[in-house]
């Protein structure tokens, strides 16, 4: 592997300079690290468009009356939407989008295995956006993110087709950016980096698109019958011609749920590097880590029913809630080694690592009310509740969001060569903390005490909580706004940092930022333990990798 | 063709396209073992399956295809081979027939989708099942078909492998899906 | 937690112990809090599940804390000081500890998947004697029929009435997509699922009124698709509530516009009429608003199409609602058919006289707008009957 100069079919690069610019983000390019920013600026976009929904939801909530909304379609629209973008059109592509920049460069290769189906995969995702949004202009689909017929097939308008169209680009570009995964993974590791040496990101991202792989291609068999029964009059899912209603909901939860770790896993990764590089610290309980990534991905495709306990045959509940539970065992084996990786160390409080504090502080919490529903009697009371809506944001915006933040904070140095403002970041850390906290607590008490989940209108008796849920969310909307402002101001503005301003020890790190073309200059080599922070090797590495990609001087910078 | 003359990078680039041909094989049918479920589960809603009135389709004509369809594979396999043995005629002849027998695997089944009376339920999901297979076959045949005229054109040969190669293996995909669909369709 | 020499040993099990000691009792503080984060326990098996829920609590609070007190602790006590360049301590992993962090879930998770097992087996045994009542969910309205041993008349309603200690077994059925019944206060929750007869049960112990809420999203009136409980005292009080109801059914009035009337609030033989989830009419207690509001609909009715008396138009109204969209409204009424009383939507032609009879009199003078003689000639000029 050492001794290759020139990788055939993987194109020629489009960006000559080591800097990306934004209009290169428009163009076709196989250049993996334009890739990644192509990901992750239009999941920005996504989750700007997703979030100014989540704010008109809850200024509708602020009353129990209908009165933003001319009616509760409109209502049903906005949610529908507003959940589908969230997780497919943010969260999802993110993810892939810290993939693709990074699996290459921790690997210490030149680019994905397969540049070209990165690109095509990535290039599904503009026209799979505009048919979901665009599903406005004839009807949108009403039925929720998870789409139950009857309602999904008799009862919405053309846009529910357009939104399944959209999901069946999705799961295709979700397919080919985890065979692209797998393959860079398995085969272009660099000589001496076995897989107990892979760092914990890459290991997440393996896990994810193994289950990318083996889940979505339920997904597109579910939504080739739903767009079949919506328009070509057969019957799947109609119980008065011989169809299933529950048909619908044991294939889509087969894809769902292991989606749910599609968007947590690879955060999972990145929270493990962040952790380890700003708390100065070996990661604690590597291989525990790395394996229960692995576990997690498996046991998740055994537990999909627990979101049909009021709906499942009755017997068939208590063996998916047994799946359930156990699935609590590796998540707890990470929470308790991410704590073992700070105690100890000695804890740099970036940006970056607040995020990566405060997500710790919130997922448990998350995943507490994960056990909560996992039990089938107290899940009886709990489903469909706002139990479940704040339980399923505690795990993906206190979760899976915090980590993205935190990744953002930890690698914009690297994509950039500029660093993004600590002070904003701890503005933007604390309000986000508080909002997220304030936002979503307040929904596990009102839907225990009886708020059903995916109402416009509502019993009086919950205004007050619903008050404090709106004011809270709405300071999360701010928050979101000072991120956005942070990240376009350090673009141009940000200090100007050289190859490793964290002192990381992965492989990303031993390049320029941003990383030329072809990402390394020779061949790099990577440091025998990703981890191996405190060490006596580890310094003089460090010191090493330093020098040779030190930070630009000031005056030239300036 | 002759592992000594690729050069690292055309090792490294020759392993990575079979190792992802084999993950989107073994992802790819998974959507037609979702496709096996749901049949299973609707045959599971009805006491009886084909549901009273309705007929299920005769085996013997499919079954004849389903035979000429692994004659078509294997035909692939050994043209595969005579090309990387740089026997470009013993190819183009070879897969010329798979090619052939392919065809008539096609015509075969999409006689059954057209001739399959509309019954509601069983015949939704036999035209779905069947339809969803035949746009695979259909696909990949015709890229089939490219690579018989590329072949001709001299752009596939011993030292071109792959499009034949990674054609083969899609083509073996076909057959795999074709073989979990067809005992759940007419044999059982 | 990782105690690396021997004289520090017994002070760090003190530690531990004053720690775990700490966060049981706090476990439990939180657990107190269970009362307050769900509606009163109405039924035999609210009290069930509010244990688990309670241990659920302690458990889960004890765990938030040990995180919490763990991130806050490293903080503090584990911050780059000033000026501080160097790196952590080199520490990899510790086997003993890990194996503990795996263990204890694991028996943690077992003895709670037993613990609900019971819970679960206990709340959805079938009691003997049950109150069977028929529940039906159609967009946007609940409506229950009641089968009680030695009556014959069946009486609909869209409250639920039963009675303390009564144990009560609902079957569930859909006339259009799913629905999900749940009452809070009960703990029961069940989906209705088109095509599927489902099942729910529950013993109530508290008189009172309790709220029922669609939990599955069923279109643009979801959130307004709610109901009640009415327990009463006991058995006799009941069937008070219960032989008023019948008494009506059974001695309808001869005036067409009462008995549509009658009709609409207590159900005609296929059942109740979901109009109440749609609709508004404050003289029978309606209040949603997905559909046209219902105040004074006659007056309304004459002026819609030029040229149409108000029987007409709102006779078919009644079986061709796609006919006539007021401005604003989708079509989201049931089409009402008066063939085959084994299908979907079936309204026999003699209720839908009535109801239109009724219809006719919601006026702003009081008066009828129509003459209730002429709609028999109206029917058969639009080929029905």
């Amino acid at each position: 592997m050492a001794t290759i100069t020139a990788t055939p079919g993987l194109g020629s690069r489009t960006t000559e300079g080591a800097a990306i610019r934004a209009a290169d983000l428009l163009r076709w390019s196989l250049d993996h690290k334009v890739i990644g920013l192509q990901y992750m600026a239009s999941s920005l976009f996504f989750f700007i468009v997703g979030g100014t929904m989540a704010m008109l939801i809850r200024w509708e909530l602020l009353t129990p009356a209908l009165d933003l909304m001319a009616d509760g379609t409109q209502y049903n629209a906005l949610m529908t939407i507003h959940g589908s973008v969230m997780i497919f059109l943010w969260i999802i592509p993110m993810m892939a989008g810290f993939g693709n920049y990074l699996v290459p460069l921790m690997l210490g290769a030149k680019d994905m295995a397969f540049p070209w189906l990165n690109a095509f995969a990535f290039w599904l995702i503009p026209p799979a956006g505009v048919l979901m949004i665009a599903g406005w202009l004839v009807g949108p689909p009403e039925a929720g993110w998870t789409s139950y017929p009857p309602l999904s097939t008799l009862f919405s308008p053309d846009g529910q087709t357009m939104w399944a169209m959209s999901l069946h680009l999705l799961g295709v570009s979700s397919i080919l950016g985890a065979i692209n995964f797998v393959v860079t993974i398995r085969n272009m590791r660099p000589a001496g980096m076995t897989i107990w040496k892979m760092p914990l990101f890459v290991w997440a991202v393996l896990a994810t698109a193994i289950i990318q792989v083996l889940a979505t291609p339920f997904l597109t068999g579910g939504l080739t019958l739903l767009i079949l029964d919506r328009t070509a009059g057969t019957s799947f899912f109609d119980p008065g011609s011989g169809g299933d209603v529950l048909l619908w909901q044991n294939v889509f939860w087969f894809y769902s749920h292991p989606a749910v770790y599609i968007m947590i896993l690879p955060g999972f990764g990145m929270v493990s590097e962040v952790l380890a590089v700003h708390a100065r610290k070996p990661v604690f309980g590597y291989r525990a880590i790395g394996l229960s990534s692995m576990s997690i991905a498996l046991v998740g495709f055994t537990v999909w029913a627990h979101h049909m306990f009021t709906s499942l045959q009755p017997a068939l509940r208590i063996p998916f809630m047994i799946t359930s539970m156990i699935i609590a065992v590796p998540t707890g084996i990470k929470i308790f080694s991410w704590l073992g990786t700070i105690w100890g160390g000695k804890i740099r409080f970036t940006a970056a690592m607040l995020f990566a504090l405060g997500f710790i502080t919130l997922f448990v919490f998350g995943g507490i009310g994960g056990i909560f529903l996992a039990a089938v009697p107290v899940d009886i009371h709990l489903h469909d509740t706002y139990f479940v809506v704040g339980h399923f944001h505690f795990v993906l915006f206190g979760g899976s969001v915090f980590l993205i933040f935190a990744g953002i904070y930890h690698w914009f140095p690297k994509m950039t060569g500029r660093r993004m403002n600590e002070r904003l970041g701890q503005l933007h850390f604390v309000t986000t903390y508080i909002g997220t906290f304030f936002t979503f607590v307040p929904q596990h008490i009102a839907g225990a005490l009886g708020l059903p989940r995916r109402v416009a209108m509502y019993d009086p008796a919950f205004t007050n909580i619903n008050t404090v849920i709106s004011l809270a969310a709405f300071l999360l909307g701010i928050s979101s706004l000072i991120f956005m402002y942070n990240i376009l101001r350090s673009l141009s503005h940000g200090e100007r940092v050289g190859g490793n301003p964290w002192r990381g020890l992965t492989l990303e790190w031993a390049t320029t930022s941003p990383p030329p073309p072809w990402n390394f200059r020779g061949d790099p080599v990577p440091f025998d333990d990703p981890y191996g922070y405190g060490s006596d090797e580890s310094g003089p590495y460090l010191d090493a990798v330093e020098r040779r990609f030190p930070a630009p001087e000031e005056a030239a910078g300036a | 063709m002759s592992q000594e003359s690729l050069t690292p990078a055309e090792l490294l680039q020759q392993r990575n396209r079979r190792t992802g041909l084999t993950i989107f094989q073994i992802s790819w049918i998974l959507v037609f073992v979702c496709l096996v479920i749901v049949n299973w589960q609707l045959r599971g809603n009805h006491p009886s399956w084909p549901p009273p009135g309705v007929n299920a389709p005769s085996a013997l004509l499919p079954g004849l295809a389903t035979l000429g369809l692994l004659a078509s594979a294997w035909l692939a396999r050994a043209a595969t081979r005579s090309l990387a043995a740089g026997s470009r005629a013993a190819f183009r002849r070879q897969w010329r027939a798979a090619l052939a027998l392919g065809a008539l695997f096609l015509l075969v089944m999409g006689y059954e989708w057209l001739s399959i009376p509309v019954s509601g339920i069983y015949s939704d999901v036999f035209r779905m099942m069947t339809a969803f297979h035949l746009l695979h076959a259909l696909a990949i045949g015709l890229f089939m078909s490219m690579i018989a005229r590329g072949a001709g054109a001299g752009r596939v040969s011993a030292q071109n492998l792959w499009p034949a190669e990674g054609a083969t293996g899609l083509w073996y995909f076909v057959v795999v899906a074709w073989l979990l669909f067809f005992p759940v369709l007419y044999l059982i | 937690m990782n105690p690396s020499n021997n004289s520090n040993s017994l002070m760090t099990v003190v530690w531990i112990l004053v720690a775990f000691v700490l966060l049981v009792v706090g476990g439990l503080i939180i657990a107190e809090a269970t009362p307050l984060v769900l509606p009163p326990a109405a039924s035999a098996e609210a009290v069930q599940v509010d244990e688990l829920f309670k241990i659920l609590m302690a458990l889960g609070g004890s765990i938030w804390l040990l995180v919490q007190g763990a991130v806050i602790y490293s903080v503090i006590r584990f911050r780059a000081r000033p000026g501080d360049d160097s790196d952590g301590a080199s520490i990899h992993g510790n086997s003993t500890l890990e194996f503990v962090w795996t263990l204890i879930p694991s028996i943690t998770v077992v003895i709670l998947s037993i613990i609900s097992f019971q819970v679960w087996v206990n709340i959805t045994t079938a009691q003997e004697n049950a109150q069977v009542v028929e529940a039906r969910g159609a967009r946007f309205l609940w409506s229950f029929s009641y089968d009680i041993p030695g009556e014959t008349q069946n009486v609909n309603s869209t409250v639920l009435h039963t009675w303390v200690g009564q144990p009560v077994v609902l079957n569930l059925e859909t006339a259009d997509v799913n629905h999900a019944f749940w009452v809070p206060s009960m703990r029961i929750k069940q989906d209705l699922l088109a095509g599927r007869s489902t099942e729910a049960r529950f013993t109530p112990i508290l008189a009172g009124e309790y709220p029922v809420v669609c939990a599955e999203l069923c279109g643009s009136g979801h959130g307004d698709m709610h109901s009640s409980i009415v327990v009463h005292e006991d058995e006799a009080s009941f069937l008070d509530w219960f032989d008023e109801e019948a008494f009506i059914i059974l001695n309808p009035p001869d005036d067409p516009a009462e008995g549509g009337q009658l009709l609409m609030t207590a159900g005609g033989v296929a059942g109740l009429y979901a109009c109440a989830g749609c609709h508004t009419l404050e003289a029978l207690g309606w209040d949603a608003i997905v559909a046209p509001n219902l105040e004074n609909v006659a007056d309304r009715a004459a002026t819609r199409v030029p040229g149409m008396e108000v029987e007409r138009y709102l006779l078919r109204s009644l079986f061709f609602p796609g006919e006539f969209l007021v401005p604003g409204y989708d079509n989201l009424m049931p089409q009402h058919q008066y063939q085959d009383p084994e299908e979907a939507n079936y309204m026999p032609l003699d209720e839908a006289l009535d109801i239109v009879a009724y219809l006719c009199t919601l006026t702003a003078s009081g008066e009828s707008a129509c003459n209730v003689d002429m709609l028999p000639d109206v029917m058969t000029e639009m080929g029905m009957g």
